[in-house]
């Protein structure tokens, strides 16, 4: 998911390399809960879908979060 | 001054407002005690003459301060809560333009109560600054 993963690197200050499912919000400096609903905001707004509440309080790793966009059809 | 008060669910995708202003050198004086920016550029018009503007000009987060203005008193008004601010200041802005300053939604998360914006300021000849907020509407 190249295009999810250059997004991850924005918004969450992350390099390429650091990039993983297994991240959550205490390996990552930056995923703060603001920079969180920025996160989510921008996926919404790249791939034209939209999170509910319970997918975004649920999500507890950057895999979740893939996991979710996949089942909306997401596989950028 | 009165702030707007929009409600999450009556803003959509494509909205936007403006508001204009004219700075006069009592403001820019008056920002430069706030902010404690006295660079000649903004408050000494012989130092400023000879600089490449050819004159003084406002600062760049005056401007800012005026996106600022421009989502907690218009758009969305009340209830914002500004969390993210880009902006590029592509021309100075000088004392006695008349400024319009514009926003736009590009983007509304309904699960986040989180707008987007598209910001612009603007001179009747040319654009000044453009960016973008994101902005969190309040219950």
């Amino acid at each position: 998911m190249e295009r999810f993963n250059e997004i991850a690197c924005e918004v969450l200050k992350l390099s390429p390399e650091e990039i993983k499912d297994s991240l959550t919000p205490k390996d990552v400096p930056d995923w703060d809960s603001m920079n969180y609903l920025l996160f989510i905001s921008a996926l919404e707004k790249h791939f034209n879908i939209s999170f509910t509440m319970d997918e975004v309080l649920n999500a507890g790793s950057l895999g979740d979060v893939k996991t979710i966009l996949r089942a909306k059809g997401i596989t950028e | 001054m009165k702030a707007k008060e929009l409600k999450f669910e009556d803003i959509k995708k494509g909205d936007s407002a403006f508001f204009e202003v004219v700075i006069n050198d009592h403001d820019v004086e008056k920002f430069a005690e706030l902010s404690g920016d006295f660079n000649p550029l903004h408050t000494d018009e012989e130092y400023a003459k000879n600089t490449g503007f050819g004159g003084k000009i406002v600062h760049g987060m005056f401007l800012g301060a005026l996106v600022s203005r421009f989502v907690g008193m218009e758009l969305p008004g009340k209830k914002a809560l500004l969390v993210k601010e880009m902006l590029e200041f592509k021309k100075p802005a000088r004392v006695g333009d008349l400024l319009n300053v514009r926003g736009t939604i590009v983007h509304k998360s309904e699960a986040l109560r989180l707008l987007e914006l598209l910001i612009e300021i603007r001179t009747e000849k040319e654009l000044l600054v453009s960016g973008s907020v994101n902005v969190r509407v309040l219950p």
